[in-house]
């Protein structure tokens, strides 16, 4: 049983990501095996034609070629309405995985074990749509491979049984190099994208030292370095490719042979050299051509199921990552995360007998309403865990606590986190500009938020004012601008309470005594402030300290 | 589309005999798949005329069966020819573009190696690079190779069969293929852009989520972020389908169009024959050849449909493979003495002055340091002196010649900046070490113990420690001690030191600094200090404000 489960989970993780396609998709199949079984009947159609022009029976070449076209044209009718169908499957596949990320990613109180923002995004985004070749080629082709080779298989013996004989042998050899070829290109294509995988890590590593490489003056070597390494690997790919080469050739071998032998049978029938094989003496001339027009068809949804193999694998990895993605849903975030109205009540919290969701046990902590409060103590005592569960984005998992004269609640959250003003120790910036950093979608007096943390000059001295574009990399910010912008950030929406995390850390003197005062002239106008910090001045600067972790 | 065509030169330019070699086998293939299937059929109804006829016994039956086993062994073989010289081709096509594009953001200034520097820049550098590989192989050979089999398709028909054959054939195949390629390319380019737009947008709205989830969860932003996601979603979705629409039209128009030229091929060879201008297998064998012909158009519908991404991408990285101007291989100056006169520095990408009417000269063996608040400029200046930040007025000048006259290789010969931040590449410590320059092992050592790291790699295992991708497994006090120990392997007559003991105690900090002068005895050293132990350690303070 508990051999079997891990087995049984994949597939059912598999089955609950394709489910949004699945009627659309078991559609797209039906159709385009109907569009594959149109080709017998244009075969019928040009071996009665050439049949005719043999024995001097009249024919039209006008309805020939009309049956012909509208024949073809009506399987490529079909051909897009299985597409159509099977891309809306893929969509809907898509998007319903895409969305499920999303939320979830905006429910968590905490990073998720499965990796960075970068490899989630990944995820959500270009990984996920490596599923659509999955369901538009892969699904199809394998629909195909389970009906059209019997049908041709049926009217070649209809025809002749020697034909349907050559057919059957090398048929299901087919399958055993299919399953041969499946696992060397799987392993191949895994192989090939590792390396190519390990190529951009190369050039990943080489473009994010580029300004240490220029420095060093080392352009010319890290150049040569480069090239030997992704000859190097060209090398070894190759190596592995051409072994998933040579078991695709086989499978295409074995095709080419049975048409070969196919031709060559009907070609010595016809002039009368073999006299055995079809029911009841020499194949017929529109036979003939008939069985080479299918031969080939025979054929070619097997190799188009192989052409489509890696993207089996393909879809198989990105399955498995969402499953590993959505192995634990982690933290839950108390409360939406959306807008609210203020929780009615002083602005006073309280920590009692709380253990943090990571196992720390911390002290009871009464903070009044005004107050202004250091939480001191060494690295990992728990001092950020005591401001997260203060501004309720965790809920301890033992012990309570008290906001507004109220415990805190997954009801109340969002209301009490209205009255918040919250600087983290490493601010992240949205790629947006900075006045919608600043504002973060709140009203108020912006003027007011940038003269308390100083930041008036930083902001005249942006390329293009509030309206400069922010990234990634803080759009050129030092350190200390990004805290006082941080300050700026909470101030803004008049905040009841201030949360700060080591608002003064890796700071020159000068910035330390900015945000310092910034921080201060919020608590005038009766704030209550509550930093956790290492700076002795700034500690020596509130009404009362408590040390956290002190007691060990 | 200027740009698809500059990212192929490049890569034909690099890689030529690679390409032509995959292109001709590719001819190869075509030509053999076309004349097997023309042969088939004309061998088929020739025999069967032939045994109608009763002249069975005086038929050719040998050569044209033995040339239908050739051509069908000989098919697969030149197709297993042609799988691994393609994929070599589009292996070294890879390889080439890497290379380029490192070799042009090396010579790139000084902000554009800072913007690249970033996750989310890398990712995106990446992905169109990937989105390129394809373009000899997938875009351009397919349609060179499919337009050369139509043409040797159009001179075998003529002679063999019938000129109208041959025109209504290739002239229907070629003309059709065009406009429907030309359709699809109107169309997909466009929307294929404004997908990817979306798609980064989509991209970075979720990377924000994720990564400053309790800042907008406190300010009540958090579900507003996910809603605003999901609508760069549902933007990318709307074009999504529009692009597949045009795509799954295009797959429809293309196999119509085999079938209205195999149909037709069929109909003007019966009236021909009926009219007794050929004989039957002749038509059979127009007919056959036509619907092999249909293989040259399989690659086009691919190609229609990364044609929209590639060009995207080509745009973005096209421009980074442009030609750089050659740096100014004047003579070396001799001497060292680096003088600061007057000098007014902008802020990055800004018109407002960091730091202006600034003068300085540092003699060799002095040590200056520069301190004030943090964006006072001091960084500003030591980028300045290297090089690698224009001066707005005033002059920097390194032995009597300004610093931007220098020949880059001679410059980095003379003067060393370790910058604020710098970045360890994967690789073992003395890969790391090597970068600066292929010294030996007691070199190596040296340096360790001048900057008080010669304990913590001995316990790591030695200089083949590994270090991991970006600096992984090395601490920050560390990974500064050793780029500062591989700015000394350098032995700068001029050393620039921004911010150097970061992340380092008082009294190691106190202990490296003295390693460094006693490395370095003769030569010139600035030092951007914030704090006590590096102003103590120098002869001279500046203060910027």
């Amino acid at each position: 049983m508990a051999q079997t489960q891990p087995q049984s989970a994949a597939t059912q993780a598999a089955t609950d990501l394709l489910a949004p396609g699945g009627v659309l998709q078991r559609r797209a199949a039906r159709l385009s095996v109907l569009a594959a079984l149109l080709w017998p009947l244009q075969a019928g159609v040009v071996a009665l034609a050439l049949g005719a022009l043999l024995t001097g029976a009249a024919a039209s070449p006008l309805l020939a070629a009309l049956a012909f076209a509208g024949l073809g044209l009506l399987r490529a009718g079909l051909g897009l309405l299985a597409e159509a169908r099977a891309q809306a499957a893929a969509e809907a596949v898509i998007a319903a995985a895409r969305a499920r990320i999303v939320a979830a990613e905006a429910r968590r109180a905490e990073d998720s074990p499965f990796g960075g923002a970068g490899s989630i995004a990944a995820l959500a985004g270009e990984k996920l749509d490596l599923l659509a070749p999955y369901v538009t080629r892969y699904a199809p082709a394998m629909a195909r491979v389970r009906v059209v080779p019997l049908v041709i298989l049926a009217l070649a013996f209809w025809h002749s049984w020697a034909v349907g004989v050559v057919l059957l042998i090398s048929g299901p050899l087919i399958p055993v190099f299919m399953a041969l070829i499946g696992l060397a290109a799987k392993e191949a294509s895994a192989r090939q994208m590792a390396e190519i995988g390990t190529l951009n890590d190369f050039l990943v590593e080489r473009l994010s030292a580029l300004v240490d490489i220029r420095l060093l003056g080392a352009g010319a070597a890290v150049q040569e370095g480069f090239a030997a390494q992704a000859g190097d690997l060209r090398a070894r790919t190759m190596a592995v490719l051409r072994v998933a080469f040579l078991s695709s050739t086989v499978l295409e071998l074995f095709a080419a042979i049975g048409v070969a032998m196919v031709a060559v049978y009907v070609g010595f029938s016809l002039l009368g050299a073999l006299s055995f094989g079809a029911w009841g003496g020499a194949i017929s001339p529109e036979a003939g051509i008939f069985l080479l027009l299918l031969a080939p068809e025979f054929y070619q949804p097997l190799r188009d199921l192989s052409a489509a193999w890696h993207d089996k694998a393909a879809a198989t990895a990105v399955i498995e990552e969402v499953e590993v993605w959505a192995a634990d849903p982690g933290l839950q975030l108390p409360g939406t995360g959306g807008t609210a109205m203020r929780l009615e009540g002083p602005a006073s919290v309280a920590l009692l007998g709380c253990q943090t969701p990571a196992g720390l046990a911390l002290p009871d902590i009464r903070i009044a309403a005004g107050e202004r409060v250091a939480l001191v103590g060494a690295s990992g005592t728990g001092k950020t865990s005591a401001l997260r569960l203060m501004a309720g984005l965790e809920l301890p998992v033992a012990g309570q606590v008290v906001v507004a004269g109220q415990g805190l609640t997954a009801g109340n959250a969002d209301g009490w986190r209205a009255r918040l003003g919250w600087m983290p120790q490493a601010p992240h910036f949205l790629s947006g500009s900075l006045r919608q950093n600043l504002t973060l979608g709140r009203d108020g007096d912006l003027g007011a938020a940038l003269a308390t943390a100083a930041v008036g000059e930083v902001v005249a001295a942006m390329p293009q004012g509030l309206a400069t574009r922010l990234g990634e990399t803080g759009g050129g910010l030092s350190g200390g601008e990004a805290r006082r912008i941080t300050l700026a950030r909470a101030v803004h929406g008049a905040p009841d309470l201030i949360l700060a995390d080591e608002p003064t850390a890796d700071l020159d003197a000068a910035t330390a005594r900015i945000v310092t005062e910034g921080l201060l002239a919020q608590a005038a106008r009766g704030v209550t402030l509550i930093v956790a910090t290492h700076d002795r001045q700034l500690a020596a600067r509130m009404d009362r300290i408590i040390e956290i972790g002190g007691a060990q | 589309m200027t740009a698809l065509w500059t990212v192929f030169a490049v890569i034909l330019r690099d890689q030529r005999s690679a390409l032509l070699r995959g292109a001709a086998l590719s001819l190869v293939v075509l030509v053999m798949g076309v004349a097997l299937l023309g042969l088939s059929g004309w061998f088929i109804t020739a025999a069967a005329a032939a045994g109608l006829a009763g002249a069975g016994a005086v038929f050719d039956v040998f050569r044209p069966s033995a040339m239908v086993r050739f051509l069908a062994l000989g098919r697969a073989a030149a197709r297993y020819g042609e799988r691994v010289l393609t994929h070599d081709a589009t292996l070294r096509a890879l390889e080439s573009l890497r290379l380029r594009v490192l070799a042009a953001h090396l010579a790139a200034p000084h902000g554009a190696m800072i913007r690249i520097r970033g996750a989310q820049a890398l990712n995106r550098l990446t992905a169109d690079i990937d989105a390129l590989d394809g373009v000899p192989l997938r875009l351009v050979l397919p349609l060179i190779a499919g337009a050369l089999a139509q043409i040797l398709a159009l001179a075998a028909l003529w002679l063999l069969v019938a000129p109208g054959v041959a025109l209504w054939v290739v002239g229907g195949y070629v003309l059709g293929a065009a406009l429907i390629f030309g359709r699809m390319a109107v169309v997909a380019v466009p929307l294929s852009r404004r997908a990817e737009t979306a798609a980064q947008a989509f991209r970075s709205r979720l990377i924000d989520l994720i990564r400053a989830r309790r800042d907008l969860a406190v300010y009540g932003q958090l579900a507003a972020q996910a809603g605003a996601a999901m609508e760069a979603e549902a933007r990318r979705f709307a074009l999504r389908r529009r692009l597949d629409r045009a795509e799954r039209w295009t797959g429809a128009a293309l196999a119509a169009l085999a079938s209205l030229v195999a149909a037709g091929a069929l109909g003007i060879g019966m009236t021909l024959v009926q009219a007794g201008l050929f004989e039957p297998a002749f038509a059979a064998l127009g007919f056959f050849a036509a619907l092999a012909l249909a293989e040259t158009l399989m690659p086009l519908r691919r190609a229609a449909a990364d044609l929209g991404r590639m060009a995207d991408a080509a745009r973005r990285v096209a421009r980074d493979l442009a030609p750089q101007a050659a740096p100014p291989a004047g003579e070396v100056p001799q001497g060292t003495s680096l003088c600061v006169a007057d000098a007014t520095l902008h802020r990055p990408g800004s018109r407002l002055p960091v730091l202006s009417g600034l003068s300085l000269t540092v003699a060799a063996g002095e040590t200056v340091a520069i301190t004030g608040a943090s964006g006072s400029g001091k960084s500003t200046l030591l980028l300045a002196v290297a090089g690698l930040h224009p001066l707005a007025a005033g002059q920097i000048s390194l032995g009597g010649l300004a610093v931007a006259d220098w020949p880059e290789a001679s410059l980095r010969g003379v003067l060393t900046l370790l910058p604020q931040r710098s970045t360890l590449m994967e690789g073992t410590v003395a890969e790391a070490l090597r970068l600066a320059i292929d010294a030996g092992d007691a070199q190596l050592w040296q340096v360790l113990a001048a900057v008080q790291l010669d304990g913590v790699i001995h316990a790591k295992g030695g200089l083949s420690a590994r270090i991991g991708p970006r600096g992984e497994g090395v601490s920050g006090g560390e990974a500064r001690r050793l780029a500062l120990a591989r700015a000394l392997l350098r032995r700068p007559q001029v050393l620039l030191l921004d911010e150097p003991t970061e992340g380092l105690d008082d009294a190691t900090a106190a202990l490296v600094l003295r390693g460094i002068r006693a490395e370095l005895p003769g030569a010139a050293i600035v030092i951007a200090a914030h704090r006590q132990v590096e102003t103590a350690a120098a002869d001279r303070v500046l203060e910027l404000r």
